[in-house]
C-alpha cells in the first residue's frame, strides 16, 4: 500500500511538472510563465522530499519559489505591458531546428539511460533517516564542503554589487529623464 | 712598398667615407679640401711605393700582399690581394698625381654649386675605385674596380640631376658599361669553370701552358676585349662618351680623359698573356683601336661644342693606345697612356677655364679672340694642342711616335695598314686640335667674348684652377723626355719585366717614322691655319659632313637594333606577365582572402538564438560521440 | 527504496531539459528565455538529488544547493539587464538586440 501511494504521488508530481514546464515555454502571457515556473519548482519539491533530500525541498520552496519567483514577479509586474511576449520569432528554419535539437538532445540522453538502467542505475544505496536533514546538509557543509559553502556566499555578493550596478541610473538616461 | 700602396688606396676611400658620413656638418669648402688630401695623401703613398720599388731590383719589383680571404667556396677561393708592381704603380701614380690636381681645380671651379659636397664624395669614391681596379691582385678585384668606376661615372655624369640630358647620358654610360662589365664577367666565370681560380699567376700560367683550349682561350680574351672596349669608349661601344660631357668639367678631365676610359688599355696590358695566348683577339683590338681612331678623328672634325671636339679627340687617342696594346708594344701603349693624361686633362681644364669665363657657354662658334683677354689659358691651351697633334718637343710626340714606329716594325699586312692608318690619324688630329684652338683663341674677339672682357687682363680664374692646369702644362711638354728612342729610355725599362713588349722597332725606324708623322701634324696645322682665315670649314658640305655630323649614325643605329626592341619585349612581359600574372597573382589571393573572411564573418549573425542553437547541437553532438567511444 | 527507481527522476530530469531548450531557442522575449533558463538549471538539480540518493552520498545534495545559490545570482543580474534594457526604451526582443554582429 505504502509503495503504490508513493508510486502515485510521484507520477502526479512528475506529470505536473512536465506540464507546468511545458506551460511555461508556450504561454504568451509572461505572468502565466512565471505562475506555471512556480508550480513547476512545487513539483520538484515533492519529487526532492521522495528523494529523500528534505533540506533541498525546503529550501526549493523557500529560495527558489519563495524570493526567486518573486523577484520575477516584482520585474514582471514593473515592466508591465513591455513584458508582453508574442510567441516566437524567426525563421521557420530556425524553430523547426530548434525543436529538433531539443528532441534529438532528449532522445540521446534518453538513449544512455536505457543502456545503462539495467546495472548501474538499480542498487540505491540504503540510508538512514537523517539523510537529507538539515542537520546532515549543514555538517557535511561544515566540513567535507566549507570551499563551495564559502565560495558560494561570494558568488551571491557578486550577484548582489552586479545587480545593484545594473539597476543604477546612467548618466544617458538622465538626460532621457529630464528632457 | 706594400704600406705605400695600401696608403694609396685606402686614403681616397677614407676621403669618400668621411665627407658622405659628415654630410652637412661640414662646410663645402672643407668638403673640398677633405676630398682634395685624400687624394694627395693617396699619391704621397703611391710616390713611396714608387722610390721603394726603385730601389729594388728589376725583377724583384712585384709584390702580392693579401689582406684576408675574401670568398671561398669549395676549392675557389678569392682573396683580397694587391698586385703591387711597376705596372700598377705607373697607373697609381698618374691616378693619384693628375687625378689630385683635378680635384684640386674643382675647388675652384664647383664653386658656387649647390651640391659641391656630393661632388667631392664621388670624386673621392671614383680614385679609390679607380686605384682599386689597377691595385687588384686577382681578376675579381679588377672586375670589382671596373663596377665601381662605372657606378662614379654613372653619378658623376648626372651630377646635375636636374637636367634630364644629364640623366639621360648617365643611363646610357652606365647601360653600355654594362654590356662590357657582363662579357667580362661571363669571361671570369669561364675562367673559374676552367681554371678553378681567378689569381692573375693561375689564370695566365694556364693560358699560355695550352692546357686550355683554344676556343676556351679566345673567349677569355674576346669578353675581356669587351669590357675594355666599352670602358674606352672604342667602335662599337663609344656612343656613351660624347654624351658624357654633360658632366662638370673636371668630370671629364678626370673620368673621361685621364683615367677611366684608359682602364682598357691597362686592362689588356695586364692580361696580355692572355691575349697573347689568342692573337686574333689581340689583333682584334688593334683593328678596333685604328677605326675608332680614323672614325673619332673625322667625327671630330665637325663638333661646334668644345668638349666634344675634346672627348672625339680621346676616343682616338686611346685607339691609338689599343693599336700599341694590339700588337704587342705594351710599354709605349703605357706610355701613350701616360701622356695623353697629362695633356688631355690639361685641354679639358682650359677648356674649362674657358668655359667659365664664358658662363657656361660651349658652342665654340661663339667665342673667337680670347687670347688677348685670356693669355695664361691660350698658352697653356696651345701646349696641350701642340702635344695632342705631336709636335716635338712635347710629350705626345714621342709616346703617340712610339705606337707608330712600333706598326712600322711589326711588319705583315696587318702592320702596314696600321701603320698608314695611324699616319693618317696624325694628320687628323693637327686638323681638328688647331681647327678647335684658332676657332676659340683667335681672331677677332667675338660678342661674348667681349662682353665678358671687364678690362685688359680679367681675371682667368681661382688660383686653384690655374695652378693644376699649370703643373699640367708642364708635364705635358717634359713628360715625354721619358721615352727617347736611341737615347734614353727609362719608361720603356721600367716596364719591361711586367709587359715585355713583342715588337721593338729600331732607332732608325723610330726617327723615320717620326719624320713623316710630324710632318703630317704640321700639314694639318697649316691646313687648319688656312681655313681659318677664309673663314671655311674643314669639311664641305655634302655626304661625307653629314656622316660625321650624324656621327655616322651609330646612335640611330643602337636605337633601332636594340633599344627600341628592348623596350618592346619589356613592354610586352609587362602587358602580358607581369601585370596580369604576377601583379593578378597577388591581388587574387589578396581578394580572396578578404573574400573568404566576409564568407567567414557571416556566421556572426549576431542574433543570440543562433548561437544557442549551435551549442545545442553540438552538445547533442559530443553526447552521442561520448556514448559511442565510452 | 520505495516508488520509482532512480532511473525514472533521470528521465524526468532530461525531459524537464529538453523542455528548458527548447524554450531557449523558441522564445523572443528574454524574460521567457531566462524562465527556461531555470527550468533547466531544476532539470540539473533533480539529476543531482536522484544521484545523491542512488549512491547515498551527500555531495549530490550540496551541489544542488550551491546550484540553487548561484541560479538565484544569476537570476538577480539577468533581471537587471532586463530593467535596465526596459529603462533605455530598447525592444524587449532577443532578436533586435544584436550588437554582437561580426
Amino acid at each position: 500500500m505504502g509503495n503504490f501511494l508513493v508510486w502515485v504521488i510521484w507520477l502526479l508530481a512528475a506529470g505536473a511538472c512536465v506540464a507546468t514546464g511545458l506551460r511555461v515555454i508556450t504561454a504568451a502571457n509572461p505572468f502565466s510563465s512565471a505562475l506555471s515556473l512556480i508550480g513547476n519548482l512545487a513539483s520538484l519539491a515533492v519529487l526532492f522530499l521522495l528523494a529523500s533530500g528534505e533540506f533541498v525541498a525546503a529550501a526549493q520552496i523557500l529560495v527558489y519559489a519563495g524570493a526567486v519567483m518573486v523577484m520575477f514577479l516584482f520585474v514582471i509586474a514593473y515592466l508591465g505591458g513591455r513584458a508582453d511576449a508574442p510567441w516566437a520569432g524567426g525563421t521557420r528554419l530556425i524553430q523547426t531546428a530548434s525543436v529538433i535539437a531539443a528532441a534529438s538532445l532528449l532522445a540521446v540522453v534518453f538513449v544512455a539511460l536505457m543502456l545503462n538502467a539495467g546495472d548501474r542505475l538499480s542498487d540505491e544505496a540504503s540510508v538512514t533517516a537523517a539523510f537529507g536533514s538539515p542537520a546532515e546538509v549543514g555538517r557535511v557543509f561544515l566540513t567535507d564542503h566549507l570551499l563551495a559553502f564559502e565560495i558560494t556566499s561570494i558568488v551571491l555578493l557578486i550577484a548582489a554589487v552586479g545587480g545593484v550596478v545594473l539597476g543604477m541610473r546612467s548618466a544617458a538616461e538622465e538626460e532621457d529623464a529630464d528632457s | 712598398m706594400v704600406n705605400g700602396a695600401w696608403v694609396c688606396l685606402l686614403a681616397p676611400l677614407a676621403g669618400f667615407l668621411a665627407i658622405t658620413l659628415a654630410g652637412d656638418r661640414i662646410t663645402r669648402r672643407q668638403a673640398g679640401i677633405l676630398s682634395t688630401a685624400s687624394v694627395f695623401v693617396g699619391f704621397a703613398g703611391a710616390v713611396v711605393a714608387f722610390i721603394d720599388a726603385l730601389s729594388r731590383e728589376p725583377d724583384d719589383r712585384a709584390v702580392t700582399t693579401t689582406a684576408w680571404t675574401w670568398l671561398a667556396a669549395g676549392d675557389f677561393k678569392v682573396s683580397i690581394d694587391l698586385l703591387v708592381d711597376p705596372l700598377s704603380i705607373t697607373m697609381m701614380l698618374v691616378v693619384t698625381g693628375i687625378g689630385g690636381l683635378i680635384v684640386l681645380y674643382s675647388n675652384g671651379y664647383m664653386e658656387g654649386e649647390d651640391e659641391e659636397r656630393r661632388y667631392f664624395a664621388y670624386m673621392s669614391l671614383f680614385v679609390f675605385s679607380m686605384l682599386m681596379l689597377v691595385m687588384g691582385g686577382n681578376l675579381l678585384l679588377l672586375l670589382v674596380g671596373w663596377g665601381l668606376v662605372g657606378l662614379a661615372s654613372y653619378l658623376l655624369i648626372g651630377f646635375y640631376h636636374d637636367r634630364s640630358s644629364a640623366i639621360d647620358a648617365a643611363k646610357k654610360a652606365f647601360v653600355i658599361n654594362t654590356i662590357g662589365d657582363a662579357a667580362m664577367a661571363l669571361a671570369l666565370f669561364l675562367a673559374i669553370a676552367k681554371v678553378g681560380s681567378l689569381d692573375y699567376s693561375t689564370v695566365f700560367d694556364a693560358a699560355q701552358s695550352g692546357e686550355l683550349s683554344d676556343t676556351v682561350v679566345t673567349l677569355l680574351a674576346l669578353g675581356l676585349l669587351a669590357g675594355a672596349v666599352a670602358k674606352s669608349a672604342q667602335i662599337p661601344l663609344h656612343t656613351w662618351l660624347p654624351d658624357a660631357m654633360e658632366g662638370p668639367t673636371p668630370v671629364s678631365a678626370l673620368i673621361h680623359a685621364a683615367t677611366m676610359v684608359t682602364a682598357g688599355v691597362y686592362l689588356i696590358c695586364r692580361t696580355h698573356l692572355i691575349f697573347q695566348a689568342a692573337p686574333d683577339i689581340q689583333h682584334l683590338a688593334a683593328v678596333l683601336g685604328l677605326i675608332t681612331l680614323l672614325v673619332a678623328g673625322g667625327i671630330a672634325l665637325v663638333q661646334w661644342d668644345i668638349k666634344r671636339v675634346i672627348a672625339y679627340s680621346t676616343m682616338s687617342q686611346i685607339g691609338y693606345m689599343f693599336v700599341g696594346a694590339g700588337i704587342g708594344a705594351y710599354p709605349f701603349a703605357m706610355f701613350h697612356l701616360v701622356t695623353h693624361a697629362f695633356f688631355k686633362a690639361l685641354l679639358f681644364l682650359a677648356a674649362g677655364l674657358v668655359i667659365h669665363h664664358l658662363d657656361g657657354e660651349q658652342d665654340i662658334r661663339k667665342m673667337g679672340g680670347l687670347a688677348k683677354s685670356m693669355p695664361y689659358t691660350r698658352w697653356t691651351f696651345l701646349i696641350g694642342s701642340l702635344s695632342l697633334a705631336g709636335i716635338p718637343i712635347f710629350a705626345g710626340f714621342w709616346s703617340k711616335d712610339a705606337i707608330i714606329s712600333s706598326t712600322l716594325a711589326y711588319g705583315g699586312a696587318l702592320g702596314w695598314i696600321l701603320y698608314v692608318g695611324a699616319l693618317l690619324g696624325t694628320l687628323l688630329t693637327g686638323l681638328y686640335t688647331f681647327r678647335l684652338y684658332f676657332r676659340v683663341f683667335h681672331g677677332e674677339p667675338s660678342e661674348l667674348v667681349t662682353a665678358h672682357t671687364h678690362g685688359e687682363h680679367s681675371d682667368e680664374g681661382a688660383r686653384s684652377m690655374l695652378l693644376p692646369v699649370g703643373v699640367l702644362a708642364l708635364g705635358a711638354t717634359f713628360v715625354g723626355f721619358l721615352a727617347i728612342p736611341g737615347v734614353w729610355e727609362p719608361f720603356e725599362k721600367w716596364l719591361e719585366p711586367v709587359v715585355p713588349p713583342l715588337v721593338q722597332a729600331t732607332t732608325a725606324q723610330d726617327w723615320f717614322s717620326s719624320l713623316i708623322s710630324v710632318a703630317l701634324a704640321s700639314l694639318g696645322i697649316f691646313v687648319a691655319w688656312r681655313a681659318f682665315q677664309a673663314r671655311r670649314e674643314l669639311v664641305p658640305d655634302g655626304f661625307a659632313r653629314t656622316a660625321l655630323e650624324h656621327k655616322l649614325w651609330f646612335d640611330e643605329l643602337y636605337d633601332v637594333a636594340v633599344s627600341r626592341p628592348a623596350q618592346l619585349v619589356a613592354m610586352r612581359l609587362r602587358d602580358r606577365i607581369e601585370v596580369p600574372v604576377v601583379q593578378g597573382g597577388l591581388d587574387e589571393v589578396a581578394e580572396g582572402a578578404v573574400r573568404g573572411a566576409a564568407a567567414t564573418a557571416s556566421v556572426q549573425s549576431g542574433l543570440l538564438r543562433t548561437y544557442a542553437l549551435a551549442f545545442t547541437v553540438a552538445v547533442a553532438v559530443l553526447t552521442l560521440v561520448f556514448l559511442v567511444v565510452r | 527504496m520505495m516508488g520509482p527507481g532512480i532511473p525514472w527522476y533521470l528521465a524526468i530530469s532530461s525531459i524537464l531539459f529538453s523542455i528548458g531548450v527548447a524554450g531557449v531557442l523558441l522564445r523572443r522575449s528574454p524574460l521567457i528565455v531566462l524562465l527556461s533558463l531555470e527550468i533547466m538549471l531544476n532539470a540539473a538539480n533533480l539529476s543531482f538529488v536522484g544521484f545523491s540518493r542512488l549512491f547515498g552520498e551527500m555531495d549530490g545534495q550540496i551541489f544542488a544547493l550551491a546550484v540553487m545559490a548561484v541560479a538565484a545570482a544569476e537570476v538577480c543580474v539577468g533581471l537587471g539587464l532586463i530593467v535596465a534594457m526596459a529603462r533605455r526604451r530598447l525592444a524587449l526582443d532577443v532578436d533586435t538586440l544584436t550588437e554582437l554582429r561580426g
